[in-house]
């Protein structure tokens, strides 16, 4: 079987390529080598209206939908630049991967990518680049953006504390046994059990396991 | 508003008077780049000429470019003995002041300052050697495909193209090039626009896209363009492949059906007419309406 998504499930890449082409007239599907891109104009549409429009070209990976699109705003209008979240390398960090559940779950479309993610970054861009703030905020670059996160979703300032919640989360199996991440003593079946399941199941183990090395 | 006041409302949307920050910035960095060629390449003594879209007449604000040509003489070895050596030592002296993205025969210029690296100045810098002391024709160094020179003659490219009478079709088409990421080259698309339309002049600028969208989606495979200053010589059919040709019968057939489904307005949108305040306002109303907000992050530290 192939290892390439689009060839592995033609169906999936058909049903995609009709739904993004048939929402944004200017974007293309284009298989270059292993990689499926999508090209062209993402115009940020409110009320009807064309707000604004960006060139960008979005690769979609050999294992996607499991890996998150790559975004490229390709109209050299953007710098590449920490405040602007694009990487030296010319991608953009539309969202921290760990939030993913909840702006793109598993089993959501490309279309809803466009929709969410994509949209509300561009829209930022266009904001920033007209002196405003980050609309909906921003998170801190590198491990201090995801400590951020974590802290926020979790109410603790404490890095110990996340670590621990992040070993349950990227952990093949959380054991009922196992001290409490919260570090009041207790096990975990008896304390924030529930807590470290409802996370398991919206953050990926990898993406977990990655964010734990990071912040490290 | 009948098709054809439309698509003059496109172009007028697309034009970028003499006054606009876009050129002003343009001649402004084209004077910096020139001195900065010059003075690395004093002994030299390089010609600097000016060609691209503003040279020829066909600029627009989605995708507008100065090509900045640097052609050395002759007899000269100063700037490299080789095209590829100029092309790389031109590229090198570049890179100390400019982000350099190299295409196939130029090095496109963007920024390398920290807080606005990788915008994009709209400049190639095209490095070569002229073929003679006439300093007419000059020989470029092509650093993708099998041929690695390419004979070539700017003041024939853009009176080509300046002469064609078809300006305002080519315009169109490479917003219709922009707008849907397609990868053909500009040089490439002008010459197939003015070819298919050299019976059209005269016809109304709908009718022109409709007839170079038509033969795109049914008859490109019969389509071959040639390159004025040097017809016989530079083949340009690995520019015109299978690959580009069905990329760009695909797009054309997206389009034709476009324009039956949903007019013409859904080719090119809507023509903006909103103040700069409007649009600001429209996009914080846009945001506040957002159901799921993200925030962006960045990988690196």
């Amino acid at each position: 079987m192939s290892h390439l998504w689009h060839r592995r499930d033609p169906a999936l890449f058909e049903k995609q390529k009709v739904e993004v082409e048939a929402n944004f007239p200017e974007l293309h599907f284009r298989v270059v080598g292993d990689l499926v891109l999508v090209v062209g104009t993402f115009p940020i549409i409110f009320m009807g209206t064309v707000l604004d429009r960006y060139s960008v070209e979005i690769a979609l990976a050999t294992d996607y939908p499991k890996s998150l699109p790559s975004v490229r705003e390709i109209g050299g209008r953007i710098p590449w630049a920490a405040e602007r979240h694009i990487n030296c390398d010319g991608t953009a960090c539309v969202l921290l991967p760990d939030e993913r559940w909840k702006a793109w779950p598993v089993g959501a479309t490309l279309l809803d990518f466009l929709n969410g993610p994509v949209r509300n970054f561009f829209l930022g861009q266009s904001l920033v680049e007209r002196g405003d703030p980050w609309p909906f905020g921003q998170w801190s670059h590198g491990a201090a953006g995801i400590r951020e996160y974590y802290g926020e979703l979790l109410n603790t300032r404490d890095t110990q504390v996340i670590c621990q919640y992040l070993e349950c989360v990227s952990a093949k199996k959380a054991k009922g046994h196992w001290p409490c991440p919260c570090g009041n003593g207790k096990r975990l079946r008896e304390c924030h059990g529930a807590t470290v399941q409802a996370l398991r199941e919206k953050i990926a183990r990898k993406d977990a396991a990655t964010s734990l090395q990071r912040i490290r | 508003m009948t098709t054809n006041s439309y698509l003059s409302k496109v172009l007028a949307s697309q034009t970028l008077g003499d006054e606009s920050n876009e050129l002003k910035a343009l001649q402004e960095r084209r004077a910096e780049v020139e001195k900065f060629l010059r003075q690395h390449f004093e002994g030299s003594s390089p010609t600097i000429r000016y060609g691209g879209s503003k040279a020829k007449g066909t600029m627009i604000r989605e995708s507008y470019d100065l090509d900045i040509a640097c052609y050395f003489p002759r007899d000269d070895t100063a700037a490299g003995e080789t095209l590829e050596e100029i092309y790389a030592n031109v590229r090198n002296v570049l890179e100390k002041k400019y982000l350099v993205e190299p295409k196939a025969s130029a090095l496109r210029l963007k920024d390398l300052n920290t807080q606005t690296r990788g915008v994009d100045f709209h400049i190639d810098v095209v490095p070569g050697r002229f073929t003679d002391d006439e300093k007419s024709d000059a020989f470029l160094y092509i650093s993708t495909g099998e041929k690695k020179r390419l004979k070539t003659n700017l003041d024939v490219h853009i009176k080509h193209v300046k002469d064609s009478g078809v300006i305002d079709a080519i315009r169109l088409m490479k917003l219709w090039k922009v707008r849907n990421g397609l990868p053909i080259r500009n040089f490439v698309l002008e010459l197939a626009v003015i070819k298919l339309l050299k019976s059209k002049k005269d016809a109304a600028r709908s009718t022109q896209l409709e007839h170079i969208w038509t033969e795109f989606r049914d008859n490109i495979e019969n389509l071959y363009v040639e390159d004025p200053a040097n017809p016989s010589g530079n083949d340009l059919s690995h520019l015109l492949n299978s690959t580009m040709k069905g990329t760009l019968a695909a797009g054309a057939g997206r389009t034709l059906a476009l324009i039956g489904t949903s007019g013409w307005e859904a080719v090119f949108g809507p023509v903006d007419e909103k103040k700069e305040t409007e649009k600001t306002e429209a996009l914080r109303r846009a945001a506040a309406a957002v159901v799921t907000p993200t925030r962006p992050w960045l990988r690196e530290a």
